[in-house]
């Protein structure tokens, strides 16, 4: 990166928006994704859509690659910087624009927090639905990027069913408005690819969130069960019911344990517990509720918890959102998977990673979205222990092998970013990832948006990417591919 | 362009040696899309046919207007000369119904009525009631993202579909999503794909989520003596905890329907709030069960899209529901027109019909895109006679991203041979 760019770079952002010194841009080196590390050429701080256009437009004419990143928090590697290209940092660019309840709507800045959004409008009886674990520390930005879920997707949905529209930078410099205010805008439904595009088309500037109320009642209930099996099956019995819970979560004996020495949310010790939320008016909630209750009973459930207030609903969801990070207490590292199963081959897939450990000998907790077939499986090593931490990637890459035995997904949340682009040819072929490409095409013929993300490529991958094909090695259980 | 002046005749051979079985037919009167018939129609019961069929039409540079029920054949700009109209309706089964994960995969050419029937064995459905869902495929209804009065609750068909295959205008099958609800590997070609009018690649099957079917229903139908009442009825019952399914708005006369689908109790006791709210602010409600809940639905799906004229899409914010309606009223008395609304109260989501003289409604179409300010909604002629579509165009503003809209068609569909012009902006 030569003088004269990064003099016209801090022409645009000022002194203080321009990172350039080596130990500086540490900070910046990788995302939640901490395996994997890249130090970007510099690093600028906007604090408007004139200086982000401004700064694309620059790495437009020089063909000099940038990657958009908010606070950081992903876990695909979805904002790993480019060694020689310019990661745009947007924490600055953190201001609420607009507050519309009537319309019940909001625009914002895309640094502001997750949980900021709802915050803003607690006091008038709304909220903001996506949840992700980390919405304390994630900004609305990250999540149009990944279309990020989070607990309560099983009813009320992901990211991409709550941003109405966006200002976006394409990776030319141009300031485009996809979707708006009001629904259904005319046209292609460009904002419904750019969300979840993993900040692959452009970088967004502003956007507008679709509020929801709050709903009159709320319960949650927790109940624990002798096997993973057992949850698993009160699960499909609550969807079979014609249930929709706003989330129904599981965890197991490892993650429940963890839990309990991190934050003390007083879980039963057991194989798994479910958490159960339901939400809507009073009346739907008590006679829903019932059911749910009937549902567990008959799976053997017990040490049922009822939350009675909202102390308590938010002391389970604290042993929920914190099992990640409590971890921590169990294995010195872990490695995280994100597949997606149909929710009714839950037992099967639980009983196969249950396998997987016994022979690798490896720790394997499970938490996860249950309602929606969401895994989460945390794969605990030692990285002192040699050879364990590829064990683990190892052991991590099966379960998502088995994920896609069941016709799942690579990924339900967290994005396939650097992390997981090899394993798409997996899931997807040739054809589609060609399909896919046509439309990173159109927004960024150079690729210069942050590359070699989501798709293969032989640079990242090592070979030509193209439908799976066993190697001869893999056929005589010589070798396994991850 | 080669060979354009070829005899249906030869088309028809020229398609069916290419395919490898007798798919197609010369077009016929029948098959006029804005009044003009296409050269040949062909009836592919494969996605192999479907791609030779669209790799011929893009190599010998012929145009292509895929057809499901052909209810909705009229909606968008004019085409123009059609060479092939590819009709979906041999590829109609319902693929999978996994009840147990709540999702089904559905061929593009089953009609929405087929599919629920199927689904209903195991009382889920899908939650999708667009007009004419008895003739309406799966296909049309998702290339156009249409839906109906229980978008309030279910969203639209966008909200429902978690996977697609998929045939491109060079013939390449390509897939996009998968069978799981919650999924974020790779670009999301199933939003792109749905409400594109057919002008990216034709769609062949869909997988969508499903909803469980309600025990109970109930329908509150609310007169008004007042449009004015409407904007503050649906403010009070949405902050009040409703829980609609439905919540929609009909003039003349003023009538609001609002269902509650729910465990008995539950739509029961939402059902009486509703009416004694409507009471409050004068209105006279009625609550409906059973066949005179089934019948009021019935009249009010048929109301503007069993009859001819025209109908404009009508997208503002909720909240400039009253003050939109007044101006809609004043507009049309000027313009000595006659006029209808109908659509989705809590959401902003209007169909207006009109009725008079074509050059004052072109007159109103105008007026109202000029009321509305860029990116807080929009007024599309959904259908109209070719007089209007003449007159104006009938997608209105697109705004800013037009450019790259044109640039992922170019990319898609280099050659124009799908739909082409119809689409918004002239795709």
């Amino acid at each position: 990166m030569d003088d004269l760019f990064l003099a016209e770079l801090e022409r645009i952002v000022g002194p203080d928006g321009l990172v350039r010194d080596a130990s500086e841009l540490l900070t910046y080196e990788s995302d939640g994704l901490v395996r994997l590390r890249e130090r970007p050429a510099a690093a600028v701080l906007p604090d408007s859509a004139d200086q982000v256009q401004a700064v694309v437009g620059l790495c437009h004419r020089t063909k000099v690659p940038f990657v958009a990143r908010g606070q950081g928090p992903g876990l695909s590697g979805g904002a790993l910087p480019h060694p020689d290209g310019v990661l745009i940092v947007m924490t600055r660019m953190n201001r609420i624009l607009d507050v519309d309840i009537p319309n019940q709507r909001m625009t914002v800045e895309p640094g502001v927090m997750n949980l900021d959004v709802t915050r803003e409008v607690e006091s008038a009886g709304y909220y903001y639905a996506p949840d992700p674990s980390s919405q304390l520390i994630c900004s609305i930005g990250g999540n149009v990027a990944e279309n990020s879920g989070g607990a309560h997707c099983l009813k009320y949905g992901f990211t991409v069913h709550h941003v109405l529209g966006v200002e976006a930078v394409l990776p030319d410099g141009e300031l485009v408005h996809l979707g708006g205010e009001a629904l259904d805008s005319p046209g292609l439904d460009l904002l419904g690819v750019l969300v979840g595009s993993e900040g692959t088309l452009a970088v967004v500037t502003k956007v507008t969130l679709r509020l929801v109320r709050r709903p009159e009642a709320v319960r949650t209930l927790l109940a624990a069960f002798d096997s993973t099996d057992a949850a698993g099956n009160a699960v499909s019995d609550i969807i079979s019911a014609g249930i929709i819970p706003a989330a129904i979560e599981m965890m197991d004996r490892t993650t429940i344990r963890a839990a309990e020495a991190a934050v003390h949310p007083g879980f039963p010790d057991a194989e798994a517990v479910l958490i159960v939320e339901l939400d809507g008016s009073r009346s739907e909630v008590e006679a829903l509720f019932a059911q749910v209750e009937a549902v567990c009973a008959r799976n053997e459930g017990w040490g049922v918890q009822v939350a009675m207030d909202d102390a308590h609903r938010g002391r389970i969801w604290t042993g929920r959102k914190a099992a990640f990070a409590a971890m921590g207490r169990i294995a010195p590292s872990y490695y995280v998977q994100d597949g997606v199963i149909p929710r009714s081959k839950l037992p099967e897939v639980l009983r196969r990673i249950r396998q997987l450990e016994v022979e690798s000998g490896l720790t394997i907790g499970n938490v996860f979205h249950a309602g929606d077939g969401n895994l989460h499986p945390l794969v605990c090593y030692d990285d002192a222990v040699d050879g364990q931490a590829d064990l683990a990637e190892q052991v991590a890459s099966k379960i998502l092998t088995f994920c896609l035995d069941v016709g799942g997904s690579l990924t339900g949340e967290h994005g396939v970013g650097a992390d997981k682009a090899c394993h798409m040819p997996k899931m997807f072929t040739a054809e589609d990832l060609e399909t896919m490409q046509l439309v990173r095409a159109a927004f960024d013929p150079d690729q210069l948006c942050n590359p070699d993300k989501v798709f293969p490529t032989p640079r990242l991958c090592g070979e030509v990417p193209g439908p799976y094909r066993a190697h001869p090695a893999e056929i005589a259980g010589l070798a396994e591919r991850f | 362009m080669l060979s354009q002046s070829s005899t249906p005749d030869a088309l028809v051979a020229e398609v069916n040696a290419r395919v490898g079985a007798a798919v197609a037919r010369p077009g016929s009167r029948r098959d006029s899309i804005d009044g003009v018939a296409p050269g040949i129609v062909a009836t592919p019961q494969t996605a192999t046919a479907v791609a030779a069929m669209l790799a011929w039409a893009t190599e010998t540079g012929r145009t292509a207007v895929v057809r499901g029920g052909g209810t909705k054949l009229g909606w968008g700009a004019p085409s123009g000369s059609v060479d092939l109209v590819l009709s979906t309706a041999a590829m109609n089964a319902v693929d999978e119904h996994r009840h147990g994960d709540l999702t089904a995969t559905v061929q593009a050419g089953a009609t929405l009525a087929e599919t629920n029937a199927v689904l209903s064995r195991h009382r889920q459905w899908l939650p999708l009631d667009p007009p004419w869902g008895d003739r309406a495929t799966i296909g049309g209804i998702v290339a156009t993202n249409d839906s109906g009065p229980r978008r309030q609750r279910h969203g639209a068909p966008r909200d429902l579909i978690i996977g697609m295959t998929l045939v491109r205008a060079d013939g390449v099958l390509a897939k996009t999503g998968g069978i799981v609800v919650k999924n974020v590997a790779g670009y999301d070609l199933a939003r792109l794909m749905t409400g594109s009018f057919g002008c990216l690649g034709v769609i062949l099957s869909v997988t969508f989520k499903l909803a469980p079917v309600a025990a109970a229903s109930r329908t509150v139908a609310v007169e008004f003596s007042d449009a004015a009442r409407c904007g503050p009825f649906v403010a009070d019952l949405l902050a009040h905890s409703a829980t609609p399914t439905a919540l929609e708005l009909a003039i003349p006369p003023t009538t609001m329907l609002v269902r509650f689908e729910s465990v008995e109790p539950v739509a029961v006791e939402q059902a009486e709030q509703a009416a004694t709210l409507a009471r409050g602010l004068g209105g006279t409600p009625t609550i409906l069960i059973g066949e005179d809940e089934t019948a009021v639905w019935q009249a009010h799906d048929a109301r503007l899209f069993d009859r001819e004229g025209t109908i404009v899409k009508l997208v503002i914010l909720a909240g400039e529901l009253s003050s939109t309606l007044a101006w809609l009223d004043d507009a049309a008395q000027t313009r000595q027109l006659d006029y209808e609304v109908t659509g989705r109260a809590g959401l902003g989501v209007l169909y207006v019909g009109l009725g008079g003289d074509v050059p004052r409604q072109a007159s109103l179409v105008t007026a109202l895109r000029e009321r509305i300010p860029a990116g807080r909604g929009s007024a599309v002629i959904q259908r109209a006679d070719p007089e209007l579509k003449a007159l104006l165009d009938v997608w209105g503003p697109v705004g800013d991203g037009l450019r790259i809209m044109q640039e992922v068609k170019r990319r898609f569909d280099p050659t124009r041979t799908l739909n082409r012009g119809r689409g918004p902006g002239g795709l």
